[in-house]
């Protein structure tokens, strides 16, 4: 798996809000089918590290490849059409629309995207749905379902369009330990089939689901660990040793 | 309870925050929102303050909006209690320092000054009568700068001025009571219509070669002829010139004026009594409520115009202040039932608000009271023009007193407003934190075939219609004030008008008036010329007879019948059908009215001495004469007949007003118009002011519209941070939402086009109608029905330009504050 491509190359990312930087000289590197956690204190730059190498806010310098193409070359449209048909994003309050019913949640940025039939892509929501475990939940309100089920609908609209790399901020951080290891499980199987994940979470236990973790503090990688991937068995042992290396660096 | 918006997302704890629509608090920077303070100064006036400061900063957009609404309708309604004050101020001051007569006969042919003043010295409520000699001039033999007055409706008289009594006055209402030989003081109204100046020359002529000319040394306001309606206009001159002219051209007639010592009770009886006298009256008698009428008419129509635009605009304020007052309540939810949990009075908090709308209400007001004072020398410049100004108090109280008025109406909404506070439960305030659940979406994205941001747009004005209802108003109301004056312009100045002028579809009218004798032998020469003209296709004498009749008490009154062969070159009926014989009449619907009978039923009219019940066999609508006419085919032989009138139909092609003029110069003294110009300068003058109305009030439309709608998409662009800085991160572009908000507004904008050009249709020509029922009927025959125009609607303007100007200005107005979308991002929705 080390050895796939880099679907994304980040260099000399730095990002300043009011001459403020966040993020520093940033260098990262993902490769295909990796599940990556990005840990670090609160307030040390991680949601805007999410945000500038998906092309969601504008960095203040360096650049990002994605997919061979560089983000800082692309108009604020093409950013949009590339977010919309390569990446899915998964957020901790999930962000849904409120006047839509779940469903069409799920199908609106496939509607964007419009690179099938309607029917097919209703058709492929469902069975996303039918695989996030919450089939039967598609005419429903979004104040009609749990935090859980919330999340499971988040990760469906993620995917409805296919994307090479799904990015999530905090995803099982408003949700409690039950339903957070169930959506963690469900990202597990993503990654198993071969879709490229970068997390950003605080939580060790979620992070010990991952193959890498990256620590950040201030704005720089102070440490980069690759792990083997989850199996399903010895959750606490990984935990365990991946608080350890947490520790060494400062968390 | 459904506050009819959307409520913030505050989540119950355990729950997901679902949706960040507080954004725009996050944006004003007010992060400590919905968090409980129950410190020592909760419940003291720094809760209080910290509530109404962040109000007004919270909701800029929509306070902004309040505050100019407010202060447009108090403006207009400073603007139009001001312009009616000044109306009726100026008109009443120029009929008090004329001494206008109370009662005025005009009389051509043979005049016995002696036989007046012996009648007269038998009537004591006569205070003073007198006798003024006038000299038609024929349009023909009167050139203004060189320009002869053929094609001029007006009858213009020489005129030696009063000295005492009915005096015209110059343009400071001093009374002119002499003119230098040599020179010659006209009309206002000839001033503005044919933009003469001092030093000017009128040149008279005749027949015979004779000519003089005359310099203009003045203009003259005349309390009794001012405006165009009145047809008939003074002239002074020197009375060596009058003489000297009189000798050459002219017809002499004499307008007998009367006095009373009780104008207002003995005016009825007195004209009656003198009608019934056989004393000098062949030509129309007025009295000074007529007068008053005449000059009011087309101001007054502009001032209600201004009336109506202000009430809407009040109306739309009101709305917005509702929109405004809820949009606080329900942001403030939580606070409000911290305020009642720790034990707040209702009323203290009630205070608070009603302290903070009425402080922007008085605001308001004195703002829109000043700029109202500002635009009245506007409105008022054409009264000013034929009027003056009267001086006086009420010039200024009354504009104080309506916007005063206005402030007190807003109090007392508010008022009502607050005693929401009542229903609001601490318990449920503090549990939900939010007014309302989130009403499911009625429509599915996953099953339409629209454009996915159309659909989005459609989807959100059908889920939350109620955010929308206000802008909604905004539109029907823009376009209602938009096309009501429009409609009513184009009404004016249609052909089809004529048809409410008593005569029916002809190209070429002639009116004659009954003098003597020789009136009827003119009238005969008239219609045998006709009948041999080959360019004349149809026409339909008619004789105006004077006859007796009892008014709906059962008082004895006077009804001008006009008989003839009604069949001929037929009006439009409003109901029922023409008279076929004597014993058969129409009425006027106004005529109707004022006899207490409907058709069908029988009414009595005296015929050669008898009284007999004619059958009412159908009504029609007549703004000639006062309103009040009637027809049929009675005999008018030895009956007292008033005047002539025929319509002419012209062989396809012929030029109506090359005819006109040379029929004008064969049959004279008959008056002869071609009926579209005689349209124009009998309703011209009104319709001109009607359209002035219609230009302003589109252009407030416009304004209110373009205003309404950028603060509205600015105010919903802020609510809706949450929802686009979602829509964005899941890969939506600017131009999408923009298209998205662009649906959003445009389909609300449609159905509010549709909606108020509806109304416009029914409600506005209703309106349209109750202008001329006061018109000429006075107040009391306001709701009669004794005025019945169908608008005439020029479609390409009041379907398409109009809605499309309005369309145009609402786009651009929402692509231009929509521009503030790219500042919504995801990154300013979760730094929490
Ligand atoms: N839109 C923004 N405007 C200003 N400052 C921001 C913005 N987003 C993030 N920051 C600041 O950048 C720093 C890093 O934020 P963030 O990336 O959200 O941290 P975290 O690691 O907790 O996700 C914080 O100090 C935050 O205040
Ligand atoms: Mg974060």
């Amino acid at each position: 798996m080390t050895t796939a491509t880099a679907v994304l190359d980040a260099r000399g990312l730095t990002k300043s809000f009011d001459g403020h930087p966040v993020l520093q000289g940033l260098d990262l590197q993902v490769r295909e089918g990796e599940f990556i956690a990005v840990m670090g204190p609160s307030g040390s730059g991680k949601s805007t590290l999410l945000y500038n190498i998906s092309g969601m806010d504008t960095m203040t310098g360096g650049n990002v490849h994605f997919a061979g193409q560089d983000l800082g070359s692309l108009n604020q449209k093409q950013l949009a059409r590339l977010r919309l048909t390569t990446m899915g994003f998964i957020f901790q309050h999930v962000y849904l629309l409120k006047n839509l019913c779940l469903l069409d949640n799920i199908v609106l940025p496939a509607y964007l995207a419009g690179l099938a039939p309607r029917h097919e892509l209703n058709q492929r929501a469902l069975a996303l749905m039918e695989r996030a475990g919450v089939a039967g939940l598609a005419d429903r309100d979004v104040t009609q379902a749990s935090g859980g089920q919330l999340q499971r609908i988040g990760i469906c609209r993620a995917l409805i369009n296919r994307p090479q790399i799904l990015f999530g901020d905090e995803p099982t951080g408003a949700l409690d330990s039950t339903a957070a290891s169930e959506i963690m499980d469900i990202l597990g199987e993503l990654n198993a089939e071969g879709t490229t994940i970068m997390l950003v979470t605080h939580d060790p236990k979620v992070a010990a689901h991952t193959s890498r973790v990256i620590f950040l503090v201030d704005g720089r990688i102070v440490g980069d660990r690759q792990q083997d991937p989850y199996t399903g068995t010895g959750l606490d042992q990984r935990q365990h040793d991946l608080t350890a290396w947490l520790l060494q660096h400062g968390f | 309870m459904n506050l009819g918006s959307r409520p913030d997302s505050v989540a119950p704890p355990g729950k997901v925050h679902v949706d960040a629509a507080d954004a725009d608090s996050r944006e004003h920077g007010h992060r400590d929102r919905g968090r409980l303070r129950l410190g020592p100064r909760a419940g003291g006036l720094g809760m209080y303050g910290r509530m109404a400061v962040r109000d007004f900063s919270r909701n800029r957009s929509v306070t902004a909006a309040l505050v100019v609404l407010m202060m447009l309708s108090v403006m207009l309604g400073t603007a139009s209690a001001g312009t009616l004050v000044r109306l009726i101020g100026a008109s009443s001051d120029l009929m008090t320092r004329a001494d206008a007569p109370h009662v005025a006969q005009l009389h051509a042919g043979e005049f016995d000054q002696q036989a007046v003043d012996r009648w007269v010295a038998g009537r004591s409520e006569v205070l003073h009568h007198q006798t003024m000699l006038m000299l038609g001039i024929d349009g023909a033999n009167l050139l203004f700068d060189g320009e002869p007055q053929t094609a001029s409706i007006q009858q213009n008289s020489l005129v030696v001025p009063n000295t005492q009594r009915d005096l015209l006055l110059d343009l400071d209402n001093r009374p002119i009571t002499e003119v230098a030989p040599g020179s010659i003081v006209l009309p206002v109204y000839h001033q503005v219509e044919s933009s003469l100046e001092v030093g000017d020359t009128v040149r008279i002529t005749a027949a015979d070669g004779f000519a003089i000319d005359l310099t203009i040394s003045g203009f003259a306001r005349d309390s009794i002829m001012n405006p165009a309606i009145a047809s008939s206009k003074r002239l002074a001159v020197a009375a060596s010139d009058l003489e000297e002219v009189r000798a050459h051209t002219g017809e002499v007639e004499h307008l007998v004026e009367f006095w009373l010592h009780d104008p207002a009770t003995q005016t009825a009886g007195f004209t009656r009594a003198y009608q019934d006298a056989g004393l000098p009256q062949a030509g129309p008698m007025v009295d000074s409520r007529t007068f008053r009428l005449l000059t009011m008419i087309g101001d007054g129509m502009v001032a209600a115009v201004v009336i109506l635009v202000s009430m809407l605009l009040l109306l739309v304020g009101l709305l917005c202040l509702r929109f405004s007052f809820l949009t606080a309540v329900e942001q403030d939810y939580r606070e409000i039932g911290v305020l009642k949990a720790i034990g707040v009075a209702p009323r203290d908090i009630r205070h608070i608000y009603l302290t903070k709308y009425a402080l922007l209400a008085g605001m308001a007001s004195l703002v829109g009271l000043l700029a109202g004072l500002a635009v009245i020398p506007l409105l008022t410049r054409n009264i000013t023009r034929y009027m003056g100004t009267a001086s006086g108090l009420a010039n200024w109280i009354v504009p104080g007193l309506a916007a005063a008025l206005i402030f007190v109406a807003l109090v007392l909404f508010m008022l009502v407003l607050l005693r929401r506070f009542n229903r609001i439960s601490a318990v449920t305030a503090l549990r939900a934190g939010a007014t309302s659940q989130p009403r499911a979406a009625r429509l599915r994205l996953h099953r339409s075939r629209l454009p996915v941001q159309l659909r989005l747009g459609t989807m959100d004005v059908v889920g939350r219609w109620p955010v929308y209802l206000l802008l909604f108003f905004v539109f029907a109301v823009s376009t209602f004030i938009m096309i009501v004056p429009v409609n009513s312009a184009t009404t004016a100045t249609d052909p089809a008008f004529i048809n409410y002028m008593g005569v029916g579809t002809v190209d070429v009218r002639l009116d004659l008036r009954h003098d003597d004798a020789s009136s009827q032998e003119q009238f005969e020469r008239a219609v045998a010329q006709l009948r041999s003209e080959p360019d004349v296709a149809a026409i339909s004498p008619m004789v105006t007879t004077r006859h007796d009749t009892l008014d709906r008490e059962g008082i004895p009154a006077s009804l001008y019948i006009e008989n003839g062969d009604h069949r001929l070159l037929p009006l439009t009926y409003a109901d029922g059908r023409a008279p076929t014989d004597s014993s058969e009449i129409a009425m006027s619907l106004l005529a109707l009215h004022q006899s207490g009978r409907t058709v069908g039923d029988s009414v009595p009219i005296t015929v050669g001495g008898q009284v007999n019940d004619l059958t009412i066999v159908g009504s029609y609508q007549d703004i000639t004469h006062g309103g009040s006419t009637a027809k049929s085919v009675l005999p008018t032989d030895g009956e007292e007949i008033m005047w002539y009138v025929i319509g002419v139909q012209l062989a396809p092609g012929t030029d109506a007003t090359a005819t006109a003029q040379a029929l004008g110069r064969d049959l004279a003294p008959a008056r002869v118009a071609a009926i579209e110009q005689w349209q124009a300068q009998t309703l011209g003058p009104i319709a001109d002011q009607i359209t002035i109305a219609a230009g302003v009030s589109a252009l407030v439309a416009i304004a209110l519209a373009v205003l309404m709608t950028a603060l509205f998409a600015r105010m919903l662009l802020a609510r809706d941070a949450g929802p686009i800085a979602i829509q964005r991160a899941i890969g939506a572009d600017d131009t999408g939402l923009r298209q998205q908000y662009l649906t959003r507004i445009l389909l609300v904008l449609l159905l509010g086009v549709t909606v108020g050009t509806l109304a416009a249709n029914t409600l506005g020509e209703r309106l349209f109608n109750l202008m001329f029922e006061a018109m000429f009927g006075g107040f009391d025959m306001l709701f009669q029905g004794t005025s019945r125009i169908d608008f005439a609607i020029n479609p390409l303007l009041a379907y398409l330009l109009l809605p499309v100007v309005l369309l145009g200005a609402v786009t651009a107005a929402i692509v231009a504050s929509s521009r503030s979308i790219s500042t919504a991002s995801i990154s300013s929705l979760t730094t929490e």
